[in-house]
């Protein structure tokens, strides 16, 4: 469509599209700013009342220009307009530069609708005036009853766009901008190929029309530069020439065009071909889209893993309506279950704390004062620790309570009975499970530190937890909620679910040995230290120790082979006692509890306090069975069947 | 206060034209296209229609013909909005029924001007 102008004088009725196309964009920058600056009150909007400000001022100064030229009297020619489309370009500057301004800044104070309406105003600036200079299309105006054919908004189903037309030729651009717009697109144009890199290298795009043959950088280097850019690689370009050769259609399409046009070109055409580019970026665009909201999920998946997913993370892709979204609100299901069984175990921890706060009340006497041993308070110990107090006397040795000098923490150093350790054999067994038990680093297992000997004495040192041990809160307690039994019997079980899985069994669990922190968290001691206790055990019968045998499983008693399960035993008795508020044998004797340990079943949980639940008290004595093989079988399965409870 | 119905196939035409009119307290329904215009204006409860000349499907100089032959929207004023300041064009919207006629784009205080002294004597 290569018309040419016949004379510089243009007819009324252009004149008078040409008034209309460029005043209503004028008003609606100055319609929006309007209603912006009346709802901008209040001494926070005094920097976005002088943008606003700004933007009528240049709104109002850019109407008068275009009354001026095009006044319904007038009579204007194409240089006219010409000029007139140069001095609008400063006031729609300014209206630019405020708009952008406005949208810089931060919104406390401004409602939802905000910046969609400075985004308008922007819009219509972008309508007012083509980036060149270009002359009006001498095309007839159409009608006010020819506009129907041809809506100034887009028909339904069709794609709106920006589009950036480059062309060298004036009459080109114009007319293809003035199409492009009639069906709705916001358009820029461009004379040469640098200004066209320009642009796209400034606001981003949807389609770019490119001429092949402009002096200097021609469309076929433009193209290139598009597709060697991986921020642009994705706007598709139509190439539009005057030549019709096979070659240059071939080279368009080799450099990544996405269509050809041959000038001039029959407007059918243009938009059904304008429209096809546009849907296929849409559909890459919506591929692109996915991929993103893939990972979106994947990324929450690793955020899970971390802790730190948020709920409602994935609202965006839930919202799908296909697989994806299926998955993203599965996957949000699930993990709002953990964050409610998290949030009940929390409860319940607190429940626990509670009850260890009381039983701090009730005890008159906690903890045991410095009554000489070996060591006393204040006493240094292997050249590095000064005892602080003495925490427990137990048959193996006294555990204290000490301050590392060297590192500035405290600590608890376990102190061993000579007789213990003097079968070398058994010494080295012992470090070998010292070595062992150094690896379990968990926030429900007190840590080893180190083994060592000073001055004869060999010794242990762990972290100093302060708190109370369990059985301290069963003998102040008597017994305890259903809650806090359950605060206690997920973190054991999680505590020997770890232990297990790094191939430590305790063989010792008894509630001397779990130590609950004024927070409620649970840890349990002296894993790898065990086989001192089955020694000590032994040594029982020589009169040496006193101990109970309460907690060990048959298998144990009988020196049977001791596995995970013997743990799960020695738990449920725990648990036992905490529902119950005693063991689930008692006997005067060592002699007589082992027997009875052996041949008889422990009444139901539920029968001695029908408080508990059947399900929980069901799965105690599961864990309770005197055969290995018919207990709940492994830690982590005890933590889940827990958790089934919850 | 009064109810305008505005029949503007524009979509930022139409945005920003009824939100300017509810701020100054009228109660303003859209209809997008001549068609939907028509039947909403018959539906009546409205004290006046904002009718954009240039529409899609039935046209605004159709719709103001069919509103004035309907007895039940005889009566109701109706402003035609035109594109250009054409001369002829006040004659036609007047001719074709309408009340008064306005050209686009449209200067609020000058519309409301209008809009008022209808509703003033209409009422």
């Amino acid at each position: 469509m290569s018309q040419t102008l016949s004379g510089n004088s243009l007819s009324p009725e252009a004149l008078a599209e040409l008034r209309h196309d460029l005043r209503t964009p004028l008003n609606h920058v100055i319609g929006y700013a309007e209603m912006l600056l009346e709802d901008a009150t209040g001494a926070d909007a005094a920097a976005d009342r002088t943008q606003l400000e700004v933007t009528l001022a240049a709104a109002r100064e850019a109407l008068e220009l275009i009354n001026a030229t095009l006044g319904t009297t007038k009579a204007a020619g194409r240089d006219d307009v010409d000029r007139l489309y140069e001095a609008l370009r400063r006031p729609r500057g300014r209206i630019v530069d405020a708009a952008s301004a406005l949208l810089g800044r931060p919104a406390a104070t401004r409602d939802g609708s905000f910046t969609a309406d400075v985004r308008k105003i922007l819009s219509a600036a972008e309508r007012l005036v083509p980036t060149q200079t270009p002359t009006p299309s001498p095309e007839p105006a159409p009608s006010a009853s020819d506009r129907r054919a041809e809506p100034a908004a887009a028909p339904a189903g069709e794609l709106q766009a920006r589009i950036l037309v480059v062309d060298d030729g004036a009459e080109n651009r114009e007319v293809l901008r003035r199409r492009l717009e009639r069906s709705g697109h916001a358009v820029q144009t461009a004379e040469h190929g640098r200004q066209a890199l320009e642009l796209l290298g400034a606001r981003p795009f949807d389609l770019v029309l490119l001429d092949v043959l402009m002096p200097e950088l021609d469309g076929f280097a433009v193209l290139e530069a598009i597709k060697g850019n991986p921020a642009l690689r994705d706007i598709p370009v139509i190439m539009i020439s005057a030549l019709d050769e096979m070659p240059s259609i071939v080279r368009c399409i080799e450099h990544g065009a996405e269509d050809f046009l041959h000038k001039p070109f029959d407007p059918v055409l243009l938009r059904a071909r304008i429209n096809a580019s546009l849907e296929k970026k849409r559909l890459r665009d919506q591929e692109k889209e996915y991929l993103l909201q893939v990972n979106l999920v994947i990324d929450a998946a690793t955020a899970v893993e971390t802790g730190r997913y948020r709920q409602g993370e994935l609202r965006e892709v839930a919202g799908r309506d296909d697989e994806l979204g299926r998955l993203a609100r599965v996957f949000d299901g699930m993990v709002s279950q953990v964050k409610a069984r998290e949030d009940r175990l929390r409860e319940r921890v607190r429940d626990l704390r509670e009850e260890i706060e009381q039983a701090r009340r009730d005890s008159k006497e906690f903890g045991i004062p410095v009554d000489g041993g070996n060591l006393k308070a204040g006493d240094r110990f292997a050249q590095r620790y000064e005892i602080v107090a003495v925490l427990g006397r137990g048959g193996m040795g006294t555990v204290y309570r000490a301050r590392d000098l060297e590192l500035e923490e405290e600590v608890a150093i376990k102190t061993l009975r000579p007789e213990f350790l003097s079968d070398a054999t058994l010494l080295l067994r012992f470090k070998d499970e010292i070595k062992l038990a150094r690896r379990l680093s968990d926030p429900n297992i007190v840590r080893t530190h180190d083994f060592g000997e000073w001055s004869g004495v060999c010794f242990l040192t762990m972290e100093y937890v302060e708190g109370m041990t369990v059985r301290e809160l069963l003998d102040t307690r008597s017994r305890l909620s259903m809650s806090s039994t359950l605060a206690i019997a997920t973190q054991l079980a999680h505590s020997l679910a770890v232990a297990h899985e790094h191939g430590v069994i305790h063989r010792d669990i008894k509630p001397q040995n779990l130590l609950l922190d004024p927070d409620g968290v649970l840890k349990v001691m002296d894993f790898g230290i065990s086989r001192l206790a089955e020694r000590a055990s032994t040594i029982t019968e020589a009169g040496l120790v006193i101990g109970t045998p309460a907690y060990m499983p048959p298998e144990q008693l009988m020196a049977e082979q001791v596995d995970a399960r013997s743990d799960l035993y020695a738990a449920g008795v725990v648990l036992y006692e905490c529902l119950t508020g005693q063991p689930p044998f008692q006997g005067s004797t060592a002699i007589s509890l082992i027997a009875k340990l052996l041949s008889e079943e422990p009444r139901p949980v539920v029968e001695r306090n029908p408080e508990v639940s059947p399900a929980l008290s069901a799965l105690v004595m599961q864990l309770l069975a005197k055969k290995p093989e018919a207990r709940v079988q492994t830690a982590s399965e005890l933590a889940e069947r827990l958790r089934e409870l919850a | 206060m009064a109810k305008i119905l505005l029949v503007e196939d524009n979509e930022m035409n139409r945005d920003m034209l009824s939100r300017r009119l509810q701020r100054k307290g009228y109660e303003v329904a859209m209809a997008v296209d001549g068609r939907q215009g028509v039947e909403m204006a018959r539906g009546g409860g409205y004290d006046l229609i904002l009718m954009d000349m240039s529409l899609p499907e039935i046209d605004g100089w159709e719709a103001t013909r069919q509103l004035r032959a309907a007895p039940e929207t005889v009566a109701v004023p109706i402003i035609g909005l035109t594109a250009h300041a054409m001369a002829g064009d006040r004659e036609k919207a007047l001719e074709a029924g309408c009340n008064d006629y306005d050209t686009k784009p449209v200067e609020l205080p000058r519309l409301l001007s209008k809009i008022e002294a209808l509703l003033g004597g209409g009422a």
